[in-house]
Formats: C-alpha cells, sequence, structure tokens
C-alpha cells in the first residue's frame, strides 16, 4: 500500500483512539450528592442477550425504587435531601462487559453500584468493585461462591444460592403427608445451579431424606430426557429441579412425555415466574418452587409499605405482577437509600459501613447481612402452582394455602 | 434394553426436527455459497408467527407452520432480492458478514416487539404419549419427525422434477452457464433462499410446540445449523436429514450412557471425526463439493 | 543519439533512496502509532483505558485470524478455541501449579501453537467449508471438555485466578499494566502481519490461497506453510487468552470459547479487508469502537443501530475498506454506487 494511504490509514487510526478517550479526565465528574442534591448510582443491567427478561425485571424494580424515594423528596443524607439518580448501562449479558461498566462508573466518579442479574456477571463485578473502592448492593447474584472470596464490599439482599432448593426440601418435610422418602436433584452444570444442588442435598440428608444420585445437564439443555429416563428406574418420591425457566419447562413437559411420576416436583427459578405456568398449562399443577419474594412476605419500610402495597405499585406502573426479581431489585436499591441515610452521607467508605451494620424489615422480609455480606437472616418461600397460579405454602406464617400432596396424580 | 430404545426413539425424534431446522441453512450454503448468519433467527420469527397464530385465532401450530412458512418465504425472498443479492459476487464470507448485521437487527427487532419473555405453544395433544411397549412415544414430537421427513423428500422432489427445482440445481452448479441458459439467475437465488427461510420458519413453529423459545435462542439454533449441515454434506437434502438424525442419536446415546453434561462435547466429537474421514460429509459428493446435489 | 540512452546518474540515486525511505515509512507509521497510544494512556481514565485495551485486544485477534484466513485463505471458525486454551492453560498454571503469570503467558502461546499444530495437520486437508465447520466443532467440543473437567477447570462455575494473598504469584497488572501489554500484543501482531506479508512464507500462503494445486507444483511444501501459518495464529491468539484471562481474573468456559468471538474476529477482517496488514487493523478499531460508542450512548437501541450500519457498510464495501480504497486509487473510479454495481449479482 502507497506511504500516503499508510499515513492516511494511521491517523485514521490514532484519531479514533483519541475520541476513545474523548471526553477525557476531568470532564465527568460528578458532584459529591450532598452538595448537588443527588445520590448518583451506577447499574450495569443484561438489557441484552440471554438475560435479557431478567434484566427487564431488574430495571423495572430500580426505576420503582427510584419513584418512591424520590417522591418522598429523596434519601435524607447529614439533614439534606439527596434525590435517586440510578444511571443505566447494557453488559449485554456477559461478565466481562459487566465489570468493564463497574470500571467506567468509577471513572465518573460514581462509588455506589447496583449489582447486574445473574451470579457470574456479579461475580466479575464484586471483583472490580474490591479493587477500585466501590460498593455493590447485590440484587441478584445469590451464589455463595462470591461471597468466599473475602470480599468486603459486596452486600447481597437476597437469599444465598444454597438456600434455594433447601427451602423447598425444608418445606417437604414440614407439610408433606405422608412423608416422602427419596428424592432425586436434576441440575443444571452451572456454578450457580451446581451450588443449589449441593445446599439443597445437605439439607436432605440432614432431615433424614435418602438422595438417589443426582443427575446433570447442560445448562439451558431444552431436551432433558436423558436425565429423566435415568431416574425413572430408581422411581424418586420427589423430583427437585436446580434450573432456569428453560430447563424447568423442559423436565415437566419430558417427565409427562416419557411417563415419570414421583409424588411432587419442585424446582427452583421457574415457577414463580408466569411464562412457567403459561407454558405448561395444566402440567404445572402442584409444582413447587422457591421464591425470594412473594406478595405475603412479612415485613414492611416506610418507602414501599408491605408486600402487598409492593406489588400493587409494580402492577399500576408497569402493568403486570411482580416477580421477585423486580422484588430484590428494589431491595437492593432500597439498602443503598438506608444506609446513606444511615452514614449520614454518601461518602463509599461510610455507605459500606453502614451497609455492614443494617438491621432493618422491609416489604422485602429482614435486611440484614452477615460477615461475608450475605442476607442469611431472610428465609425463602415456597409457593406451589394452583390453578395456574404460585401461592405461597411456606413458610407457614405467611402461607396462603396449604400445600397439596401429592402434587401428581397417581 | 428399554432405556436404550427410549433413548434412541427421542433421539430419532430429536434428529428430525434438527433436520429440518438445518435443510434450509445447507441448501442456501450450498447452492449460493452463502452463509446465513441469521438462520436461526428465521427460525425463531417462525416459532413466534406459528405463536401468534395460536394466540390470536386458536390456530394449531401444526396448521400454523403453514402460516410461518408463507411469511417467512415472503420474507427470505424479499431479503435476498433487495439485499443479498448485492453482495452475491463480493469475495468470500462477505454474506457471512451481511447476515451477521441482518441477524443483530432481527433479535433485537423481536426481543423489541416481542419482548424477552419465553413463549411456549400449547396443544392439547402434545404433551401426550403412545406407547410403544416400554417405550413412550411422545405426540408433538412424533408428529414434528414425521412432517420433517416427509418435507425432505418433498424438497427432494421438487429439485429433481420440476422446472423450478432444475434452475435451482442448475444455478448451483454454475450460475453463468445457467444464465446463458435463461435462466433469471436473481430471481432463482432469491426462491431459493425464501424456500430456506420458509422451512425455517416451519420448523420453528414446530419447535415452538416441543419446547420454549425466546429471541436470544437464535444463535443456537444458527450453530446446530452449521454442525448438522456439514456433518450431511452441504447443499445435500438427504444429508441434512442424515446429519440431524445422527446427531439426535448421538446426543440422546450418549446421553443415557455417559454424564449427561457431556452430549454436546460427543456431537462435536462425532462431527470431528466424521469430516477428517470423509471430508466431505456423510452423504456429499466430492465431484459437486460445495454444490447442491441430490 | 547515446545521451538518450544512457540513464541520469542522479535519477538513479534518487529513486533509489525514495524506495529505501518508502520501505521504511510503514514501520516508522507503526513506531509514532504505539508511541502515540502510550501518549494518548495518560489522557484517559483508568475505565476508558480497559475500554481501549478491548480494542487492542481485538486488534491482535483479527491480526492472527488474518494469518490463516486472510493470508492462506483457510477461514478457521474455531479461532476462539485458542482464545480459551491460553487462557484456561493460564488459569490453571497460576491457580494450580502456582507459576507466575509472565512464564504461564509464554508457555500459554507455546501450547495454544501446539495445539494448532495436532489439529492442523488432519483438518487442514480439508477444503473450504468443511475445514470451517471442523474447527469450529473443534472450539465447541473444547469448551465441552473444559466444563466437564470441574477438578481441573471448575467447569461451568469457572476459574479464578488469584491476584491477592498468600497464593497470588504476580500482582495484578491494573487497567493500566493491561493497557500496555494488550498494545503490545497488538504491535506484535502487526509486527508479525507486516512481516509475513512482505516475505517468501506470506508469498507461499497467498500462492496457496489463490490455487493450493499450483502452488504445490511450483514446490511449495502445502503441508507445512499451511501448518506454519496455523500454529503462528494459534500462539497469538494464546498469548491473547492468557493476558484477558489474568485481566478478567475469573473465566468462564461459555466466555473463553465463546463462538462470538470468532465471528467478530472474522467480521472485522473483511470489514476492513482480508489478506491485507491494514485491513484488520482498521476493522478491528473500527467495529470495537463503533459498538462501545453506540452501547455507552444509545443504551436501548444500540445493537440495533449496530446491526443496521454494519448492513450498510457491508453492502457499500462489499470488498472490504483497504480493498475498496486500494482499488479505487488504482482506477479513479471512487463512486460508492459504481462499487455496489460492480459486486452484486
Amino acid at each position: 500500500m502507497g506511504s500516503r494511504g499508510l499515513v492516511l490509514a494511521s491517523v485514521i487510526t490514532a484519531s479514533s483512539l483519541a475520541m476513545a478517550g474523548c471526553g477525557s479526565k476531568g470532564e465527568e465528574q460528578i458532584e459529591g450528592a450532598a452538595s448537588s442534591g443527588r445520590l448518583a448510582i451506577g447499574a450495569s443491567l443484561s438489557l441484552t442477550g440471554q438475560l435479557a427478561r431478567e434484566g427487564l425485571l431488574t430495571k423495572e424494580g430500580y426505576q420503582l425504587c427510584q419513584d418512591k424515594v424520590n417522591a418522598k423528596g429523596g434519601v435524607d443524607i447529614g439533614g439534606k435531601k439527596a434525590r435517586l439518580d440510578i444511571q443505566y448501562q447494557d453488559d449485554t449479558s456477559k461478565p466481562d462487559v459487566a465489570a468493564q461498566l463497574v470500571d467506567q462508573f468509577n471513572d465518573q466518579g460514581v462509588k455506589l453500584i447496583l449489582s447486574s442479574y445473574g451470579s457470574a456477571n456479579t461475580e466479575a463485578q464484586a471483583a472490580v468493585v474490591e479493587r477500585n473502592g466501590q460498593v455493590m448492593a447485590d440484587s441478584a447474584g445469590a451464589d455463595n461462591k462470591i461471597f468466599s472470596k473475602g470480599y468486603e464490599r459486596t452486600f447481597a439482599v437476597l437469599s444465598p444460592a444454597t438456600e434455594y432448593a433447601s427451602s423447598i426440601v425444608k418445606a417437604i418435610a414440614e407439610l408433606a403427608t405422608p412423608k416422602p422418602r427419596t428424592i432425586a436433584f436434576l441440575s443444571a452444570d452451572d456454578g450457580f445451579s451446581k451450588t443449589v444442588t449441593q445446599g439443597g442435598i445437605k439439607t436432605a440428608e440432614g432431615l433424614g431424606f435418602t438422595v438417589l444420585d443426582s443427575q446433570f445437564f447442560p445448562s439451558g439443555a431444552t431436551d432433558v430426557s436423558s436425565a429423566l429416563t435415568r431416574v425413572k428406574g430408581k422411581n424418586p418420591d420427589v423430583i427437585i429441579g436446580s434450573v432456569h425457566l428453560v430447563e424447568g419447562v423442559a423436565i415437566i413437559k419430558q417427565a409427562r412425555e416419557l411417563e415419570v411420576t414421583p409424588a411432587a416436583f419442585g424446582e427452583t427459578v421457574a415457577p414463580p415466574t408466569p411464562d412457567f405456568a403459561k407454558s405448561l398449562g395444566a402440567q404445572a399443577e402442584n409444582v413447587l418452587g422457591s421464591s425470594q419474594w412473594t406478595h405475603v412476605t412479612a415485613g414492611q419500610d416506610k418507602y414501599f409499605g408491605t408486600a402487598k402495597d409492593y406489588a400493587r405499585d409494580i402492577q399500576a406502573k408497569f402493568g403486570h405482577a411482580p416477580e421477585y426479581h423486580n422484588a430484590e431489585a428494589t431491595a437492593a436499591c432500597l439498602s443503598f437509600a438506608l444506609a446513606a441515610e444511615k452514614a449520614g452521607s454518601s461518602d463509599a467508605d461510610k455507605v459500606r459501613d453502614a451497609l455492614s451494620g443494617l438491621d432493618t424489615e422491609s416489604f422485602f422480609g429482614r435486611i440484614k447481612f452477615d460477615a461475608t455480606g450475605q442476607n442469611i437472616f431472610k428465609p425463602m418461600s415456597v409457593i406451589q402452582i394452583q390453578n395456574g397460579k404460585a401461592v405461597t405454602v411456606w413458610p407457614k406464617e405467611s402461607a396462603e394455602a396449604k400445600m397439596i400432596w401429592p402434587g401428581t396424580k397417581q | 434394553m428399554s432405556a436404550f430404545l427410549q433413548a434412541t426413539v427421542y433421539g430419532l425424534l430429536q434428529g428430525g426436527l434438527l433436520a429440518l431446522v438445518a435443510v434450509g441453512f445447507s441448501l442456501v450454503w450450498g447452492v449460493m455459497n452463502v452463509v446465513n448468519l441469521a438462520h436461526g433467527a428465521f427460525v425463531i420469527l417462525g416459532a413466534y408467527i406459528g405463536w401468534g397464530m395460536h394466540q390470536e385465532f386458536g390456530l394449531d401450530p401444526f396448521l400454523g407452520m403453514f402460516v410461518s412458512a408463507a411469511v417467512l418465504f415472503a420474507l427470505g425472498y424479499v431479503t435476498q432480492r433487495l439485499l443479498i443479492n448485492l453482495v452475491v459476487n463480493g469475495p468470500i464470507f462477505i454474506t457471512l458478514l451481511l447476515t451477521f448485521g441482518l441477524e443483530l437487527v432481527m433479535v433485537q427487532g423481536m426481543n423489541l416487539a416481542f419482548s424477552a419473555d419465553f413463549r411456549s405453544i400449547e396443544t392439547s395433544y402434545a404433551g401426550e404419549s403412545l406407547a410403544l411397549g416400554s417405550v413412550r412415544v411422545p405426540v408433538g414430537r412424533l408428529l414434528a419427525f414425521a412432517l420433517a421427513v416427509a418435507i425432505t423428500f418433498l424438497l427432494v422432489a421438487l429439485v429433481t422434477r420440476t422446472r423450478t427445482g432444475m434452475s435451482i440445481m442448475a444455478t448451483g452448479m454454475d450460475r453463468g452457464a445457467a444464465r446463458l441458459m435463461g435462466i433469471r439467475a436473481r430471481h432463482v437465488y432469491a426462491l431459493t433462499f425464501g424456500i430456506a427461510t420458509a422451512l425455517a420458519g416451519m420448523a420453528g413453529a414446530m419447535i415452538g410446540t416441543v419446547g420454549t423459545f425466546s429471541p436470544a435462542a437464535a444463535g443456537s439454533f444458527t450453530l446446530m445449523s452449521f454442525v448438522v449441515a456439514v456433518l450431511g454434506g452441504l447443499g445435500n437434502m438427504y444429508g441434512a436429514l442424515a446429519g440431524g438424525l445422527v446427531i439426535g442419536l448421538v446426543q440422546a446415546w450418549g446421553g443415557q450412557y455417559l454424564p449427561g453434561t457431556w452430549v454436546n462435547a460427543l456431537a462435536f466429537l462425532v462431527l470431528i471425526i466424521v469430516l477428517v474421514v470423509r471430508p466431505t460429509g456423510l452423504v456429499g459428493k466430492a465431484f459437486y463439493a460445495a454444490r447442491l446435489e441430490v | 543519439m547515446t545521451t538518450s540512452t544512457q540513464v541520469p546518474q542522479q535519477g538513479v540515486t534518487g529513486a533509489m533512496h525514495r524506495d529505501q525511505a518508502m520501505r521504511l515509512l510503514p514501520w516508522m507509521v507503526g513506531v509514532l502509532a504505539v508511541l502515540g497510544a502510550l501518549a494518548l494512556q495518560s489522557q484517559l481514565f483508568l475505565g476508558q483505558q480497559r475500554t481501549v485495551a478491548a480494542i487492542f485486544m481485538f486488534v491482535s485477534l483479527a491480526q492472527a485470524w488474518n494469518l490463516i484466513g486472510g493470508f492462506t485463505g483457510y477461514a478457521c471458525f474455531g479461532q476462539v478455541v485458542f482464545f480459551g486454551i491460553g487462557g484456561y492453560f493460564t488459569a490453571i498454571a497460576i491457580s494450580h501449579w502456582h507459576l507466575s503469570f509472565w512464564v504461564s503467558l509464554l508457555l500459554s502461546g507455546v501450547v495454544a501453537a501446539l495445539f494448532a499444530t495436532l489439529i492442523g495437520l488432519p483438518l487442514l486437508r480439508l477444503k473450504g467449508h468443511y475445514f470451517a465447520i471442523a474447527t469450529l466443532g473443534v472450539a465447541e467440543g473444547m469448551r465441552e471438555v473444559v466444563t466437564n473437567l470441574p477438578d481441573l477447570t471448575g467447569g461451568g462455575a469457572g476459574i479464578t485466578i488469584p491476584t491477592v494473598g498468600p497464593d497470588a504469584t504476580t500482582a495484578y497488572l491494573g487497567n493500566e499494566g493491561f493497557y500496555v501489554l494488550f498494545l503490545a500484543l497488538a504491535a506484535l501482531s502487526v509486527l508479525v502481519g507486516g512481516l509475513v506479508a512482505r516475505s517468501k512464507f506470506g508469498y507461499a500462503l497467498r500462492a496457496i490461497h489463490q490455487d493450493e494445486d499450483a502452488a504445490a507444483a511450483v514446490g511449495i511444501n502445502t503441508t507445512r506453510m499451511k501448518v506454519l501459518a496455523f500454529a503462528l495464529s494459534g500462539f497469538i491468539t494464546g498469548l491473547v487468552g492468557a493476558t484477558y484471562a489474568f485481566q478478567q481474573v475469573t473465566i468462564f468456559p461459555q466466555r473463553l470459547f465463546d463462538v462470538n468471538i470468532t465471528v467478530l474476529m472474522v467480521i472485522m477482517v473483511v470489514i476492513g479487508g482480508s489478506g491485507t496488514v491494514l485491513g484488520p487493523l482498521l476493522g478491528a478499531v473500527t467495529l470495537q469502537f463503533l459498538s462501545e460508542f453506540l452501547r455507552q450512548n444509545f443504551t436501548d437501541l444500540h445493537i440495533f443501530i449496530l446491526g443496521a450500519i454494519i448492513i450498510v457498510a457491508v453492502i457499500l464495501l462489499p470488498q472490504g475498506a483497504v480493498n475498496y480504497v486500494r482499488e479505487a486509487r488504482r482506477t479513479g473510479e471512487f463512486s460508492l454506487l459504481a462499487n455496489v454495481r460492480k459486486y452484486r449479482l
């Protein structure tokens, strides 16, 4: 190529690199909240990609939080009101982009971070948050693994992954008569689902159940027939799926096709979502599921009232019944508001200290963090699909209906 | 033994559906040298049309799939005629780039239009299963399999016995010579692409009945089409069927006798071994490598 | 009469000096570009440095792919396997075997190159589409294998490189360090591309691309050349993967062996101009910068807009940017519409 072309090319390269650095130092610093009346929070969301659905629900949760808090004039920080200003960026469902966004927020001086959706993204973000001295409220990354690394600046409002299947097991142990004897776990092979399965097995063995060999399949699998065929011969009383929506629907559908009929099915994540009952129709009846939150969860706070109030607000603002992804997102945002108020400052270290000492009731349940940053003080709820609707059956204090047992017609 | 038979039945049924998903992709790559990265997006679009027909008009998805086919045929024809034909003479893989852009637009478009919620098409009979001895044969999947095989044979018949089909084959073998014979290459290309997308749409509607779908699933269908089409032999209709059945069986048997998470690795291993041993795929013929043949 | 047949002395020397200058010019421009990028670093926030480092990363990936896909004409759809192998080897070497990052980096490149040689020998016998899909099968298969060896690789849950505490063998480089490292890798890849393009090796590869049988007839050991190109391409990609793994700290098989990374590499090379040295560089910088810019400023519609821009760009410049400029300068025909007419059916 000619010399002129080469020079032209390198000029283009250099100038586009310069443009990538456009808006360089000094232009985008955001002033401290107290002086400008704004509390800036950065949220990296999965608006596109595999997690787009849950990412949108998370965004709705943050938006409602911002509306409700600002409707009261904002957060009271050291006597002055600061309005919440949540800035959104799309991480395209990839952990490396989610981590990059945390760095970008840091450039702009935004130190308070609301997590992305899912354990992989949150894990990537937690590492960066720790390095940069920011502080993160985790709304949707439940894997205990994230909190075993000694991070001190990430706080999860949701119950840890080990509780997802364990709560179903506990509910069965408490409410099912006659009590079943054998449980089989069918699990996706991603980190979160495996942690869920491990937690479930531990609880089940502790409560005296016989746990059959667990079957694993690739995450996102639409065909779980091999796992079901293998388990069929052993006739488990209960089948528990550590899954997400796609595998969850596949298990129920294919179990019917293959005539695998335990006394009950329990699944994580999938049953509380409306798509589950819609996709399966009558086959979804009596499937158990665990949820971080339902509209009868006990507790209330000054911004959102009770869980029922929250459900009404989501319905009014977004036109659909709330899912727990909405609620956990709002709870994370709420923690920031409460922590900033408690600390009387928006400084990252002070907010961090306030969060670690937070202990409050809310529409989401109890928000309090243990030494690793996980919320082990809020129980999960167990729901059951009855007449196409998810109703809470456990814990007994918030149960809306009795658990139907056995779940499948024998 | 019954587990083996059950796995075999499931594998065949799944394989037939995979074949239908991949046959259009193979056709387009084999005849026109167009690598259609948006193929999975067309499949999902077909699924949405089938779902929409079911929602609005209560139309059974196995009838709704003809609506999908019609709509997607039109869409595919227009796309090829007005868009892809513009770059066909370019360097290799430029069509890959164009269809990459097209895929981004389509998947995001569906995300915006239909939201990322997972959908599924409910039928009263799809969940039932027939009993063949100790083996269960799900009705929905059986129907999808039967249709997939029938359509493959129909396609072969179309290509070998009709003038249109012959012109597609001719254009695939030698575009210049075909044009000299009076074949309108632009129209034939558009027709081929239209047929491919129509088949993708049909497959999509059927997939809607056996599982859940969302815009994000498009990529995995494209990937699957790559594997099945090449395994069978590009441009070869029977090849797509063979490739689909082989993959379906390998995954089903693998799932039974290996830990469940190894099924995909096994499928790819089979692909590589087949290609090393038979470089033009299971059924592909060497002379017309990468051209349409039956 | 005799004077007109004599070549003027000054003209020859002048021409020779001009030639030498022209040959050195690309290298000088390259050095300037690297210095410019280093100077740019002081102007960027840490987060922005990370963004620009990603651009550098794609430059090296595109350049590496170009070696086997552009020059040699063997489009490898499984290129990401070297990226993943480099990344996972480094992660395992640091976590399990307590090697330093720098040692792991070099070893990762070597391991990736060896793997390329291993699969290249059987697979480079395949032609065109079949080679592409066979390598895709290798990449996808490798991802599945990594997912299924949780004791070694952490499986689907990922593996974390220790960067703090007693297990950390090398201090974390930070956004600044990775900026420089990725820049070095990008410069290396462009350098290798440039050297290969101008060498006998490069000519052999281009000959293989144009007509492999004729090349063999002329005496080129096509198998050796192809495998060498593949191994070189794998080496660079492995180095990049290793650096990426260290930067991300926690890596997952779905990301390190993501087929979309290969697709991006191919697209950057094709849009820039396949088989040239400048093409992959321009393609990578433009596409990565564009997608970052759109994502930050058009959060809701960025993918839609990116797709539309790509479609328009491909229709207007089907031969890639660099080749378009070359042809246009040679024929004097700059009209884009004429360009479209040239390539359509």
